[in-house]
């Protein structure tokens, strides 16, 4: 652990108090690409960022984005093929985990790094007991016996607060409901007590109120035990209360990264602003329309050119749409966001009256320059404020 | 009946048989709406939340009479929906139509979208003359914000937010009185969510349709909705209006429920009260006795709490099953009905017995 990379300290952790500055993940550069039949999707197109011993980094990005794609590279546990890391440096305690060989990467899952899943059901082995299964990190990591191991097991139970968890690490994983089951897999997560936890969309898949439960949990747990937590999520809402910092990704990049309250108080990247504000609100009632994103996601098989925000930004502008995609330049301490026309675009939003205050602006935001970035070609979905504006007039 | 009310449901309730063994011994039921009683009104978006397992859809699927109940009463505009059969049921069933969750399973893979939005006008051809159907499918596409010229194409052409309008497009090609929304943004990303709820709206100002809007996500019901009714375990525990259950709310469900609910704001986040619950949603085949909520009340646990300091127990009143549920006693013995109960500046229908307001959401 000593032999971290001799970066700068990120200044983005100088923010909040938790992290204590150790780095612990450095991801560089990454990419990652998919090759199928119907031609290369460019997953990850140049990530780069660091985590640190403590800190909680939410990655906010919608189906499509790379967010889960991120993960799984740093796991190693991409589907090759048709998935390829074609670029970049993974580095966690010093050393560059994609050229490891891989005896010792398997080493590092679990006792390094580990992750927990959306779907508990189908990530958990429906024929073996639960704690039989949590036991099976201590037997075959550990070397432990299959008593101890299962000591272990139910110890661990208690600790993610299972009730009974001597009698119930007898049950079968379709004998619990959704929240215990995301419990059991965050035991078997933090078994071998892990430096990084990943959590692909951890709450997705359950109620509000468990989805509270294991938030909480999992927020617990960090503090208990310093790992660092990546925290990959399409909610901005259960992010807000516990992530350290947040990084936008769209379209295989990081848009916009910033510490949380800087990036909900005074989004900058074009996207992170119209994702605030596309999204209702529980504590206010807006009569009316929702100042919406139009258009669709990209399609990573035919990424268009510049900046790949552009086709669905309402400031777009000329010089978006040619060349290179924009980089990361700092607008802030510690923040960091991919826009050619940041000045122009924060100058807006004040005259607007702020991106997240109540007079958000409800225009429509057509695919600009009309050029369709998806190939069923139906870029007329995005008419649909200007539809309503015109339904109420 | 008033004029105003497009629907009235009456104690509807709904069991399935749980059933065991080689002769399917039916063992016990699952009760998964058990009397349901509201009125949607026209024009008015009714939104309808709860955890999963609270019968929210099986109540979309009875209004649609996909199921048969096993009591109550449904009227759409003054007609008994269960009693219909044959040509008038086929008649009733033009003014109540349906758009699913999931845009993915609920499109026919190997019909044209024309096909799909089409298809209302095979079973009902008095809605469209037959050489009329294809403008009128043209038109319907148009009206969702869909490119006309893309009848031929079939749905894996087009993304998710894109199905979800072929599906809303299919709900109204019979100009129904009434449209209810299962979950229809819950499989959305978020950047598409708002566009079809923009659609939402803008069709019922368009077409004066009355929504029953069926979602978990409490902020999306908020903004659509102009009431609200919240279901625990196949009972409904509060309904009002949009303002009264979520800045009033009396019931302790609804209470937590808001208060689980994340806002995209760390000041506010880190301000906010939570009510953590106890546990799990009871199984609906055994609800507990009572108020259905009993068993997870933080409210019922706090007035025992406080009683018991207030007068220690004398040990001889109490089983030791009834200390065990630490809730006063009528929580556990009575069902609380769901009447109108104060609630600070009005009163509002709220099912239980020790009603009171609660702020948990904060105004920004």
């Amino acid at each position: 652990m000593t032999t971290a990379p001799a970066t700068p300290a990120d200044p983005a952790a100088g923010s909040s108090p938790a992290p204590s500055g150790e780095r612990v993940l450095e991801v560089d550069d990454l990419h990652v690409e998919f090759r199928t039949r119907e031609g290369v999707a460019k997953a990850i197109n140049g990530v780069s960022f660091t985590l640190d011993r403590g800190e909680t980094l939410a990655i906010l990005g919608e189906s499509g984005s790379g967010k889960s794609v991120t993960a799984q590279a740093i796991m190693g546990i991409l589907d090759t093929p048709p998935g390829y890391v074609t670029g970049g440096k993974i580095v966690f305690e010093g050393r560059d985990l994609l050229t490891l060989p891989a005896k010792e990467r398997r080493a590092t899952r679990g006792a390094g790094i580990a992750m927990i899943f959306q779907d508990a059901l189908s990530a958990l082995n429906p024929v073996f007991p639960v704690g039989w299964q949590i036991a099976e990190m201590f037997r075959v990591h550990r070397g432990l016996n299959r008593k101890d191991a299962e000591e272990r097991a139910i110890e661990l139970m208690e600790r993610v607060r299972i009730p009974a968890a001597r009698q119930r690490a007898k049950a079968y994983p379709h004998q619990f409901s959704g929240g215990m089951r995301q419990r059991i897999m965050i035991a078997m997560a933090i078994a071998l007590d892990p430096k990084v936890l990943i959590a692909d969309e951890p709450t997705t898949a359950l109620d509000v109120t468990v989805q509270a439960q294991i938030m909480d949990l999992l927020h617990e747990l960090q503090e208990d035990s310093g790992m660092g937590l990546i925290l990959i999520t399409h909610d901005l809402g259960v992010v807000a209360g516990v992530a350290h910092r947040i990084a936008v990704m769209y379209s295989g990049r990081l848009v916009e990264t910033a510490p949380v309250g800087p990036l909900y108080a005074d989004p900058r990247h074009p996207y992170s602003i119209g994702l605030l504000q596309s999204v209702p609100r529980l504590d206010q009632k807006r009569d009316e329309t929702l100042p919406a994103i139009g258009g669709l996601p990209p399609n990573l098989l035919a990424i268009p050119p510049g900046c790949p925000f552009s086709p669905r930004c309402r400031f777009v502008a000329p010089e978006c749409t040619q060349g290179d995609p924009p980089d990361l330049v700092e607008v802030g301490p510690g923040r960091f966001a991919a826009c050619l026309r940041l000045d122009a675009v924060a100058a807006q939003v004040r005259a607007e009256g702020g991106a997240t205050g109540a007079a958000a602006p409800s225009s429509p935001s057509l695919g600009a320059n009309g050029r369709s970035n998806d190939n069923d070609g139906a870029g007329r979905a995005d008419g649909s404020a200007s539809e309503s504006e015109e339904g109420r007039s | 009946m008033s004029d105003d009310i497009i629907l009235r449901a009456e104690d509807l309730v709904k069991h399935y048989p749980v059933k065991t063994g080689i002769i399917r011994r039916t063992v016990g039921h699952v009760k998964a709406v058990d009397g349901v009683s509201f009125d949607l009104h026209r024009g008015e978006t009714l939104g309808v939340v709860g955890e999963s397992g609270c019968g929210k859809s099986t109540l979309a699927r009875l209004l649609m009479r996909l199921e048969e109940p096993t009591s109550g009463k449904v009227t759409i505009d003054g007609v008994d929906l269960y009693s219909q059969t044959g040509a008038a049921m086929r008649k009733l069933r033009r003014d109540i139509q349906i758009v699913f969750q999931d845009p993915y399973t609920s499109l026919d893979p190997r019909k044209t979208v024309g096909d799909i939005i089409g298809e209302p006008f095979d079973i009902h051809p008095e809605a469209a003359p037959k050489g009329s159907r294809r403008a009128k499918v043209r038109e319907l596409l148009d009206l969702v914000g869909l490119n006309p010229e893309h009848i031929n194409r079939y749905p894996h052409q087009f993304s998710g937010g894109q199905r979800q309008r072929i599906g809303v497009a299919r709900g109204i090609a019979l100009r129904p009185k009434i449209l209810i929304c299962d979950e229809p943004v819950s499989a959305l990303d978020v950047s598409v969510q708002a566009q079809v709820i923009n659609l939402l709206e803008h069709l019922q100002r368009e077409l004066g349709l009355s929504y029953l809007f069926i979602a978990h996500d409490l902020a999306v019901v908020r903004h659509i909705s102009t009431r609200v009714a919240v279901m625990y375990l196949g009972k409904i525990v509060e309904i009002g209006d949009e303002v009264e259950i979520y800045e009033r709310p009396t019931h302790p469900y609804t209470q937590a429920l808001l208060s689980a609910v994340p806002v995209p704001d760390p000041a506010l986040a880190g301000a906010r009260e939570q009510i953590m619950l106890r546990g799990d949603v009871p199984s609906p085949a055994a609800p507990p006795s009572g108020c259905r909520f009993h068993t997870r009340c933080f409210r019922a646990h706090e007035l025992w709490l406080a009683d018991r300091t207030a007068a220690p127990a004398t040990g001889t009143q109490e089983s030791a099953a009834e200390i065990a549920e630490e809730v006063p006693p009528p929580c556990r013995t009575e069902v609380p009905e769901l009447i109108l109960r104060s609630d600070g500046v009005g009163e509002h229908a709220s099912a239980c017995h020790f009603a009171q307001a609660r702020t948990v959401v904060t105004a920004a």
